[in-house]
């Protein structure tokens, strides 16, 4: 059994950041494995752990810093990477969902995992939408934000959760081969232990640029352009209290009771 | 200095590892003088109880940097485990440097997996920087079960002293021979002392031990009689990396601390990080923490290439860096005022526990005496 986890490095902004452009500033960002990714990493190395001749593949579409976060995930148990960049993604301003969904469908095609892990979102750009757009290019059965998941390799299909709205919980039976995407909590990740970085440093990472993948600069036009990014304005309302432990614990009695928190 | 790829994702691994699982329990640990056994099981899943075990024993056989750099990560997170972390490594060293393969096999893979703690005994009530001057004896004896070792005697400030299942021992085989031995945890005779109420450290399980008539089988003697303390010197001066990377991860959590209050705190229209003289006191515990930090790589990188020098650069890694390490945490109680002052803020423990570094594995005056040894001598 192959198992295909997407992972993508994220840029996360500092507490106080400028924006230059249409991004953040460049300065005040810093670079970490995706949160959701993580999840999706240690589901598949779990299932790996657990199940005989399990082989975790992961893929990237990022620049050679993403290696560093890529080296984690194999560190973690991840068998070998693949990590897509060249010149023209380099030069690209941005990535949309679809570009994203037909590199990685391209990925798909020559690897032919049985199961896709993607998370469910990224923490950076939050379209939420590339696990399930890559099942659609590559003709795949998917299920969106699993939270628990019960693997039957042997009869070809993942007992899912769900989790929905309103505390409901969904239990599906998906056909392998699936996209799932992965949601925060499913498992509690690992760290990294020692002996898993100084194996990671060894284990095969292979670039491939779009040739490499039968794909063209093309693929990365895009119908969707950002046109702006800026930070709303905020409204804070803040409301002190001032006296001795009885007097705030009495103001903020009356602050609860007008604002309709409490009755009476 | 430029760290590997394998050494910079260790350090940013257990750095992770100290702020997210050991930071949040360090206060608490603190005031009830509790050593927090979780936190120890997840070092071993990291790896990190088998750190300077060979490989052929399951261990991670690291490197001096990558030594020194998880010491420093690890005492990021708090003093207290980062001891206990490395005087468990000294005693997996001294059992892999100086055991026979029965020893290696009997105790090295369990070590690794994080139980039974080790523990190391060399100090006495009437023998701190003076070893030699100890009196607990070992004396070779016939008995039914072959040649045995009969232990008497006390010994003083013993790391993991309760917690610990394997203690190397040092003791006279005869007048002036020192002798080192594994001794596990559940011999008859062996007592342990009530903890010691410390300034700081207060997680730390620290204990005296009495030897009452211990058999040991002679299987268990590490080094040829007489040739206990030499070996001991050797590698406490490795370990002396180990505790001056400690007073370095010590620093650096309170100066990140002070400058995180400094930019919140409001005094006099702005905060006090706009006040030069606050501003120069930052500048200082920065620049002397990574002088320090600098000090230790050096030492670690003489070690890993066996130079002449080590020892000398081992004991100006670690006068330099606990030392700063008391410096960093006073001037960042300093910083903080009356809060500083306080059990609210975890500057208050920090300098409480920094004080420790200048006393242990040599005072700064022993680091000093060999640094000028190695000038004038």
């Amino acid at each position: 059994m192959k198992i295909l986890v997407t992972v993508k490095e994220v840029a996360e902004a500092e507490d106080d950041f400028e924006i230059d452009g249409l991004d953040i500033d460049e300065r005040y960002l810093e670079y970490d494995l995706n949160e959701w990714d993580d999840y999706a990493v240690e589901e598949a190395v779990t299932i790996a752990e657990d199940g005989d001749d399990v082989e975790v593949v992961s893929v990237t579409i990022g620049p050679e810093r993403a290696e560093e976060t890529v080296r984690m995930a194999l560190a973690k148990g991840v068998d070998r990477a693949i990590r897509v960049w060249d010149d023209d993604l380099e030069s690209a301003d941005m990535l949309d969902v679809g570009t994203k969904a037909d590199i990685l469908a391209a990925v798909v095609e020559e690897e032919d995992p049985d199961l896709v892990f993607s998370g469910v979102q990224a923490n950076d750009d939050g379209f939420g939408a590339t696990g399930v757009a890559l099942a659609e290019v590559v003709d795949m059965e998917w299920g969106a934000v699993v939270n628990d998941l019960d693997l039957d390799a042997e009869g070809g299909v993942a007992h899912v959760h769900r989790e929905l709205e309103g505390g409901v919980e969904e239990l599906t039976d998906i056909e392998l081969p699936a996209v799932l995407t992965i949601q925060t909590g499913i498992n509690e990740p690992r760290y990294a232990s020692l002996r898993g970085i100084r194996q990671a440093q060894r284990k095969p990472l292979d670039v491939q640029g779009l040739g490499d993948l039968g794909l063209d600069a093309s693929v990365l036009e895009s119908a969707v352009s950002r046109t702006a990014m800026f930070e709303p304005e905020s409204e804070s309302d803040v409301t002190v209290f001032e006296g001795g432990a009885e007097e705030e614990a009495g103001q903020l009695a009356d602050l609860l009771r007008d604002k309709g928190v409490v009755e009476g | 200095m430029q760290l590997t790829a394998e050494q910079e994702a260790i350090r940013n691994v257990v750095r992770e590892f100290a702020v997210e699982e050991i930071q949040p329990v360090a206060e608490e640990c603190d005031a009830n003088e509790e050593f927090p056994e979780e936190v120890w099981d997840g070092l071993a899943e990291l790896d990190l109880t088998g750190l300077t075990v060979p490989e052929e024993y399951g261990g991670f056989d690291a490197d001096p940097v990558t030594y020194a750099v998880v010491n420093e990560a690890v005492a990021y997170g708090t003093l207290a485990v980062a001891t206990a972390l490395s005087v468990h490594c000294l005693a997996t060293s001294c059992i892999a440097e100086f055991g026979d393969e029965a020893q290696k096999e009997r105790w090295l893979p369990e070590m690794v997996s994080g139980r039974p703690v080790g523990a190391f005994c060399l100090s006495e009530p009437g023998a701190g920087s003076n070893p030699a001057q100890m009196t607990t004896t070992a004396e070779r004896v016939s008995g039914p079960a072959g040649d045995e070792y009969v232990i008497d005697g006390d010994k003083q400030w013993i790391t993991n002293g309760r917690r610990a299942g394997v203690y190397i021992v040092f003791a006279k085989t005869a007048p002036g021979e020192i002798t080192q031995f594994v001794v596990p945890g559940d011999v008859d005779g062996l007592s342990v002392g009530e903890p010691e109420e410390k300034l700081g450290l207060r997680a730390s399980d620290t204990t005296s031990l009495t030897f009452d008539d211990v058999r040991i089988p002679a299987e268990n003697r590490l080094t040829p009689e007489g040739e206990g303390l030499s070996s001991a010197l050797s590698i406490l001066t490795g370990g002396r990396i180990g505790i001056a990377a400690q007073s370095v991860g010590l620093a650096q959590d309170a100066l990140d601390r002070a400058v995180d209050y400094a930019q919140e705190r409001e005094q006099f229209d702005g905060p006090i990080a706009d006040i030069q003289s606050i501003r120069h006191k930052l500048a200082d515990m920065h620049t002397n923490t990574q002088a320090s930090r600098l000090l230790v790589h050096d030492a670690a990188r003489q070690k890993a290439e066996g130079t002449d020098g080590f020892p000398t650069a081992a004991s100006m890694a670690k006068y330099t860096a606990s030392e700063t390490a008391m410096d960093v945490t006073n001037e960042a109680v300093q910083i903080h005022g009356g809060y500083g002052y306080t059990r609210e803020f975890d500057v208050e423990r920090l300098y409480r526990d920094a004080k420790i570094l200048t006393i242990y594995e040599g005072t700064s005056q022993i680091q000093k005496t060999i640094i000028a040894r190695s000038l004038l001598d």
